[in-house]
This record gives structure tokens, C-alpha cells and sequence, in this order.
């Protein structure tokens, strides 16, 4: 099972530990990465639909070139580029001029893939349970959405919108609890941050407050922005509302990972902010 | 203003303002909506601030108050969370259709027409121009630039041990990752600025 790896911005810098564990996961589990060749930013929430539409483009052109499906782990680069291929076989206006804006005749041949489908539906559960040498038992997970990984459920595809189920199944699949989460799909207010600090914290810290009173050990994501929301923001959340949290933020492949007994440093734990030594089974 | 809305200056409408919005790329099902409201129960934003209105936005688009809804603060609050596109029953695609507005209401606020308060916008163009100089985000560039931009000096010292936080932990390059092939990036900024 061979893909081209599109790591976006964030997992080359502030989402590092996102890349590193990706990639341990995958080399244990038998997914082929090889990085897309001179790939370029994807737009992420900052840059205008048809700018956004067309420098994702340039990107699957790319893997066309390679003969390759397209895997993103980051949740905002595959909303990017999952709404680029959809426009373009929708066909219509959209499609004209991000093939104009890149100067070729892109008929969406590749599929973009969330690195979490391709675990959970292409590895399997079953396969996954068996390479776990480390079952997480007594460990207590919320599984955390947010938007973009289920949402629009016509572009990303692979989950329910209303009842998504990927991340409580890994989470399960892997020997921990996973516990009833209200806020699962709630969004984190990420690209807030700019607009209005005041309403982006609240609905982070609503997401850590009911995660928090659950008694959960961590927040299991799927994308760095709400990764940053939850873990980089937590101790602004603390102090501006006078709150103690202290709640490791893991992506789920850094979750994975401990269940497969790939060490810590391969797994970028020491990245995270919120301290994950509470987690660490070594 | 928004909180004002009730009495509508006839005069003052802008009938092509739906046309202008419908030929944005995103913004082409804006006519469909038969305000039936769902997607305002579906906004987070709204649940904090009820004068966030994503059905009231686009009523008033529809009705043409063009000014208003182009110089309204909350039309930068949209959070992209795709909860109201996922359960509109007209297929309105609002997440794209706010996009859509705020593309248009950032051209005239660059032409001097409208007059734009979020600070939003500005740190969209540090992001958009740090990927027409690299071809990537340079994040740390983006997040000193946009932090400037919006909270000043002060607000960037605020940062300062964050900084050094996020260095020891090698989570942000000091250089730029740059694409080989940026005469493509160039290409598509061009492209897309001529339209
Ligand atoms: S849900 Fe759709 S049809 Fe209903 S008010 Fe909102 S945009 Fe209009
Ligand atoms: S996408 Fe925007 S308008 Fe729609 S529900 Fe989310 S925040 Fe509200």
C-alpha cells in the first residue's frame, strides 16, 4: 500500500510530532509514504476559495504525475484538497478556472485520502489490534473530531457526520476506553483566533471542560489546528478562566504508537505541551 | 447596522449585490435559500452571539443592503466549521458563501469602499503572502507578522517565552521550506489576480 505523502505546512513545523508519529505508524502497519515531490501549501482557512482551490490543485497534479493516491494526515490540508478534486469532477466554472489558474487540463484521476480512513478502513481494526504490544487497558480517551475531518461528509466521505465513529473504534481497537464525548464534533473556534480570541478560547474550553469533568487521561485528534486549540491554548484557557485542566492532547497516531510500543522520541511525545509523561507506559 | 435591522432604506439597495455575490466562486447557490433557519441552529458562533446570524447575513445579501452586510464585523467570525453547510436542505453552501462575501467585502475594502474592522484579514495576508513568496507557510514568519499586525509590539513581547518554548522543542524552522518550482505559484496568484 504505497502513497504520496502530502505533510502540509504544520506538520514541517509547529505540528511536528504529527509527522513523526505518521510516519513510525505507518512503517509499522505497512503504509508506503514517499513525500509529494515539491509540494506546495494548500491555502489552509487564510487564503480565498479560488486561490485555496487552485494551489491545492497544483498539488494533486503532482501525484498524478506520480501515479500515486494522495495521504494527508492534517485535516485542513485534506478539506483543501479533498473540495479541489470535488470541483473539479463536478466539473462547471470552479473547474475552469483552477485548471486555468494552473495551466493544465486536471480531470480529478487521484484520490485524497484522511490518514485516519486508510488506518481504520483500509489497515482494518482487526489488523491494527493485532500489532498492539502495549494494550492501553485502564487508559480513558474522549475522541475529538472537530470539523473538518467529518465535515462536509460529501467531500471528506469516510464518516458519519452526525454519528462519526473512526476515532471511538481506533481509540477501542487499541484496548482503551473511549468515553461518551458530547462535544466530539463540536468545532474548536481555531480560526477565531484572529477575529475574536475571546469566542475561539470559549469553545475550546468548553471542548476541555466536558473532557475534564469525564475524568478522560487525553483528547484523541485528528487535525494541528485543534491540536493547537487543545494543547498549545490550554494553559490560556487555565488562567483566563481560573481553571486547572492539565490534560494531554495526543493526535492519534501518537496513540497508536504508544499501543504499538514505538518509543517516545519516534513518537514526538516530548512535543506536546501539555506534558504526556501521565501517559507514557514504558 | 445588523442590530438595527427592521427598517430597510429601499433606497439604499443594491439589486445587483446577489448577482455580485453568485458570480464569486463559492457563493453560486446564494439565491437557493428559502430561509428556513437551519443553518443558524447549527452555528456555534450563534450560540455564543446571537447577532451572528448566517440566515440574516444572507437575507440581507438577498435584499441588497450591500454596505451593511460588506462592513459587518461578523462575517469574519465564520469559522468554517461546515455544521450549517451539512444540514442545509437548499444545498446553500454557506461556509463557502461566507468565504465568498468576505472575498468581495476585502476587494473594496482595499478600493477604499467599505471599511473593514477585524483584524482578520490582515493576518490572511501575512499567510497568503508568505505562500506567494515560498510556496509554504513559513510559520514563524506569518505568526511574528500577523502578530504585529494585529496586537502590535506589545502583543508580539507577549509571545517571548512561548518563543523560546517552541524553539527548544523544534517545533518551528528558523529558514523557510521553499517549492523548486515557484514560477507555478507565481502562475496561479497571476492567474487569479487578472480575474
Ligand atoms: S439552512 Fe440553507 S435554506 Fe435554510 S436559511 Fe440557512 S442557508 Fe437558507
Ligand atoms: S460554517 Fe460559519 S456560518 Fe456555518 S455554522 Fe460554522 S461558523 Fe456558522
Amino acid at each position: 500500500m504505497n502513497f504520496a505523502y502530502y505533510p502540509g505546512c504544520y506538520l514541517h513545523a509547529s505540528a511536528r510530532e504529527y509527522d513523526m508519529s505518521t510516519m513510525a505508524v505507518c512503517k509499522v502497519l505497512g503504509i508506503g509514504l514517499s513525500e509529494l515531490e515539491d509540494w506546495n501549501c494548500c491555502g489552509a482557512l487564510e487564503a480565498s476559495n479560488p486561490l485555496t482551490l487552485s494551489l491545492s490543485a497544483r498539488n494533486l497534479v503532482i501525484a498524478k504525475k506520480e501515479g500515486l493516491d494522495v495521504l494527508v494526515p492534517c485535516s485542513i490540508c485534506f478539506n483543501n484538497l479533498s473540495r479541489a478534486n470535488s470541483a473539479i469532477r463536478e466539473g462547471g466554472i470552479a473547474k475552469t478556472v483552477i485548471n486555468e489558474a494552473i495551466g493544465e487540463s486536471y480531470q480529478g484521476e487521484v484520490e485524497v485520502r484522511h490518514l485516519l480512513d486508510v488506518i481504520v478502513n483500509d489497515i482494518g481494526l482487526e489488523k491494527l489490534s493485532k500489532e498492539v504490544k502495549v494494550p492501553l487497558k485502564g487508559l480513558k480517551s474522549v475522541p475529538y473530531y472537530g470539523c473538518l475531518t467529518i465535515r462536509p461528509s460529501k467531500v471528506s466521505k469516510f464518516d458519519d457526520p452526525d454519528t462519526p465513529r473512526s476515532l471511538d473504534d481506533m481509540i477501542k481497537a487499541l484496548g482503551a476506553d473511549c468515553l461518551p464525548f458530547k462535544h466530539k464534533k463540536d468545532c474548536c473556534g481555531g480560526n477565531l483566533l484572529m477575529s475574536s480570541e475571546e469566542f475561539s478560547l470559549k469553545m475550546t474550553g468548553d471542548i476541555l471542560s466536558e473532557a475534564k469533568e469525564l475524568g478522560a487521561d487525553c483528547v484523541t485528534v485528528a487535525c494541528p489546528l485543534c491540536h493547537a486549540m487543545l494543547d498549545y491554548q490550554q494553559s490560556k484557557i487555565e488562567s483566563k478562566y481560573d481553571i486547572a485542566i492539565d490534560l494531554p492532547i495526543l493526535y492519534f497516531t501518537q496513540l497508536i504508537g504508544l499501543a504499538l510500543g514505538l518509543g517516545e522520541k519516534e513518537l514526538g511525545l516530548d512535543k506536546n505541551f501539555v506534558s504526556t509523561i501521565k501517559l507514557r507506559r514504558e | 447596522m445588523m442590530d438595527k435591522f427592521g427598517i430597510v432604506d429601499a433606497s439604499n439597495l443594491d439589486p445587483n449585490f446577489k448577482y455580485a455575490i453568485s458570480n464569486q466562486l463559492g457563493g453560486e447557490n446564494i439565491k437557493r435559500c428559502f430561509q428556513c433557519g437551519t443553518c443558524v441552529a447549527s452555528c456555534p458562533i450563534w450560540e455564543i452571539d446571537e447577532r451572528f446570524n448566517p440566515r440574516k447575513i444572507i437575507r440581507m445579501a438577498l435584499l441588497g443592503m450591500r454596505e451593511e452586510v460588506l462592513s459587518s464585523d461578523f462575517i469574519w467570525l465564520c469559522s468554517k466549521c461546515y455544521a450549517c453547510y451539512e444540514r442545509c436542505p437548499q444545498d446553500v453552501k454557506i461556509t463557502e458563501l461566507m468565504g465568498a462575501i468576505a472575498s468581495i467585502a476585502e476587494r473594496e475594502g482595499k478600493e477604499g469602499n467599505v471599511v473593514i474592522k477585524s483584524k482578520k484579514p490582515i493576518f490572511d495576508k501575512a499567510f497568503t503572502n508568505s505562500i506567494r513568496k515560498y510556496g509554504r507557510n513559513f510559520e514563524m514568519k506569518t505568526i511574528i507578522n500577523g502578530v504585529l499586525a494585529t496586537k502590535g509590539i506589545k502583543g508580539l513581547l507577549s509571545y517571548t517565552s512561548d518563543g523560546f518554548t517552541i524553539l527548544k522543542k523544534g517545533k518551528l524552522g528558523l529558514r523557510p521550506e521553499k517549492v523548486k518550482e515557484m514560477s507555478q505559484i507565481e502562475g496561479i496568484f497571476k492567474a487569479l489576480e487578472e480575474k
